[in-house]
């Protein structure tokens, strides 16, 4: 009672504004948005360092970047995608939203939550340093020993690299374990577990694939570390170490790592398309058992990774089989995403569009992983460009365009202004394109033979018109990302509406005023159905009647 | 951390205690993969310490002071919840006392083990599965002092006593983390 009321006399004598406010918060709403915008910086750092590359790739024999930079480049374009941008981003989405969705009026663990915040900028910024003090990690985001003994990777990079990715694991975990928790205890009551909102059931999977699989992560840098800078000889096959333990501890934890990616942005769009087909989802249950079973099966095929590493046939059996079974649980959603539309009223809002661009997108990047998980095909593209059109398609195509579309969704629930339709629209269609024009001619220069991560090639191979029309893709790519910006500003300097319900939404979020009161719930709500704000909204047609009928 | 004022009246399961389940399963996870990169790298070429009397003499006696140190800090718990304070103070400073002498020991250990941290694969995987242990055993005693500081300022009653059962869990977690080590890295 008493920790209550100082924490509500705190909140008012810091007031709701000015830099200090932003520093000392530990409301989720705040830190959740926090998350939202240091990432999005990242993303365009990330993403001038994509452009640099693309320039310097757009004709053979380019000198733009020596190999020496083309390698930093590529590793902290890597690195900063998937630790700096998407894994933060989907916190930060998490943090606003799951308090609101569960009627809670915070996460379990505050102030920890601000803790996992200022953990990962600092560990984005002491990663970033690296390049003032003698040269970023350029050993490629999966950082293969024993090219980063220190026999070959003399600079300091790798070890910013390893002391970076310490303290991003560490915000992770200790993020991790705070949704965890809060799901667990603090549902609003009614909310069980079979009405827990799609977003909500994402990250609470996420959670504990990033609980059970970051400390393999973090055993294999340790170890590294050990090797580089005590002397110790874990990776070092001359002394009794072994150089494939790397690549085992690293993809088991790198590849559930893909679905701790990808999950929560699987969960955006399944908030999303309902709303927009004005249909309930359409299989709930068969999405959370999928979000499960992925979840599980996650675990079970790092292998797929090393198949040209020469294991014995019937691991690499094995692990062929049981990526194809991973592709099920996937392909399951796809169906119930189709069938949420089918027959529903859309409206093609940006939202709505980002959501159908996600399902495209990430289908073509799905399909391409079961090419992949081909054993004999994986032997002749394995490191080529195909490889590099499989994951854009899975993460640019699958992730960020799942969380563009929860940003124009939330946008109006976090400012209380919602962004301009029009300019919405560019963004996604000139973003599409863009993304297809990058993208799909690297199935080709695959096939073609174009291995990933050279930093040049020489004429008469057939590769340049691909490389060409690829980096025109990436300017139309920051066109779009540009038009974004200039939108998220004419936004933000006008008169707020503060409409509580733009989009005619289902969730308890909606029923909350935009933005939030620092409490967000006067009174904890009570819940009867998945749709809660339905039910509300529609009392004869309440869904609650219809599952208990 | 006030998060008993945001539990929900209904949960049955403390918050705090699920949040130190789930830590500790992923310190589990952590030190599994440890021993699994241990039994990667023995697969490879086979060395293990000489399973000698006088080799084993130091961690018996290392593994027997932790061992009496866990029975302690249970002692503690049944001390608070029959709000026996100075029972509790007693165990909580017993069980603090004896880690730190394990730490020592194994301090001893480190520097009479007849290893170093570069020599061969093996040096550091004894190094650093020996050390995290240590780390977390120190963890395990600020844990306690918080603890017991907290039982000095009278925080601690036969109802309310949360943070005590906490620590006590974390102690006996280390407790049984170091029977699994003693067993892989001095037994087999």
């Amino acid at each position: 009672m008493t920790a209550q009321a100082q924490s509500i006399s705190r909140k008012q004598t810091l007031g709701s504004s000015g830099l200090l406010s932003w520093i000392m918060t530990v409301d989720h709403k705040r830190i959740g948005i926090l998350y939202l915008v240091s990432a999005f910086i990242f993303f365009i750092i990330g993403g001038l360092e994509a452009l640099l590359m693309r320039i310097q790739l757009a004709k053979p024999d380019n000198t733009f970047l020596g190999a020496d930079t083309y390698n930093q480049v590529f590793t902290m374009h890597g690195t900063t995608m998937i630790f700096l941008v998407v894994m933060p981003l989907a916190a930060g989405f998490g943090n606003y939203l799951v308090p609101l969705l569960i009627g809670a009026r915070d996460m379990a663990f505050p102030k920890l939550n601000a803790l996992s915040y200022w953990t990962y900028l600092f560990g984005g910024i002491f990663m970033y340093s690296s390049f003032v003090y003698g040269g970023a990690p350029n050993d490629g985001w999966f950082s293969y020993a024993p090219l980063t003994e220190k026999m070959y990777s003399p600079t300091h990079g790798m070890d910013f690299w390893v002391m970076g990715i310490l303290l991003l694991g560490l915000a992770t975990t200790i993020g991790s374990i705070n949704f965890i928790v809060t799901i667990i205890q603090l549902r609003a009551p009614g909310m069980s577990l079979t009405k827990l909102p799609l977003f909500v059931w994402t990250t609470f999977v996420t959670s504990f694939l990033a609980v059970f699989s970051l400390p393999s992560l973090t055993t294999a840098i340790l170890l590294l570390l050990l090797d580089r800078q005590l002397g110790a000889h874990f990776y070092n096959t001359a002394q009794g170490g072994s150089a494939l333990l790397w690549q085992h501890l690293f993809w088991f934890f790198g590849h559930p790592e893909v679905y701790i990616l990808i999950l929560p942005a699987m969960g955006i769009v399944s908030m999303v398309i309902p709303v927009f087909s004005s249909k309930p989802l359409f299989g709930y249950a068969a999405i959370v058992f999928s979000t499960i079973a992925i979840g599980f099966l996650g675990f079970t095929v790092w292998a797929h990774h090393m198949f040209a590493t020469g294991m014995p046939t019937v691991s690499l059996l094995f692990f062929s089989a049981d990526s194809f079974l991973i592709g099920v649980p996937t392909g399951v959603k796809i169906f119930a995403w189709l069938g949420t539309m089918w027959r529903g009223k859309l409206r093609f809002m940006s939202p709505m569009l980002f959501a159908i661009g996600f399902v495209a997108l990430f289908l073509i990047g799905g399909l391409d992983g079961i090419h992949l998980a081909v054993v004999p095909v994986d032997w002749q593209i394995t490191d080529s460009y195909y490889v590099v059109a499989h994951i854009h398609y899975v993460l640019f195509g699958g992730a960020i365009f799942g969380i563009f579309s929860g940003i124009y969704f939330w946008f109006p629930k976090m400012t209380g202004r919602i962004l301009n339709e029009a300019l919405g629209k560019w963004h996604f269609w000139i973003m599409f394109i863009g993304m297809n024009l990058v993208f799909m001619p690297m199935h080709v220069l695959g096939l073609e033979g174009m291995p990933r991560r050279i930093y040049t090639y020489g004429p008469g191979r057939g590769w340049e018109i691909w490389n060409y029309v690829e980096t025109i893709g990436a300017f139309l790519i920051a066109t779009s990302i540009l038009i974004f910006i200039v939108n998220f500003f004419i936004t933000i300097l006008k008169a707020p509406q503060n409409d509580p319900d733009p989009w005619d939404g289902f969730t308890l979020e909606w029923t909350t005023s935009s933005p939030p009161p620092d409490y967000n719930f006067a009174e904890i709500p009570s819940v009867r159905s998945r749709r809660p704000l339905w039910d509300n909204k529609h009392p004869d047609l309440a869904d609650w009647k219809k599952e208990e009928a | 951390m006030t998060s008993s004022s945001v539990t929900h009246p209904a949960a049955r399961v403390s918050t705090g205690r699920i949040a130190l389940w789930i830590t500790l399963t992923t310190e589990s996870v952590f030190f599994v993969t440890l021993l699994v990169a241990y039994a990667a790298l023995r697969d490879e070429a086979d060395w293990s310490l000489p399973h000698t009397f006088t080799r084993l003499l130091i961690p018996a006696v290392n593994t027997t002071i932790l061992l009496v140190s866990a029975f302690m800090a249970g002692s503690a718990v049944r001390a608070v919840r029959h709000n026996d304070q100075t029972g509790l103070r007693n165990s909580l400073l017993r069980a603090l006392l004896l880690g730190l002498v394990f730490v020592a020991g194994q301090v001893f250990e480190f520097n009479h083990a007849g290893l170093s941290i570069d020599d061969q694969a093996f040096g550091g995987v004894f190094f650093t599965l020996m050390g995290f242990h240590a780390v977390h055993v120190l963890a395990g005693v600020v844990f306690l002092a918080l603890n017991l500081m907290r039982t000095n300022l009278g925080d601690f009653t036969s109802t309310h006593y949360e943070a005590v059962d906490l620590g006590v869990w974390f102690w006996y977690y280390v407790t049984l983390v170091w029977f699994v080590l003693f067993a892989a890295l001095y037994l087999l």
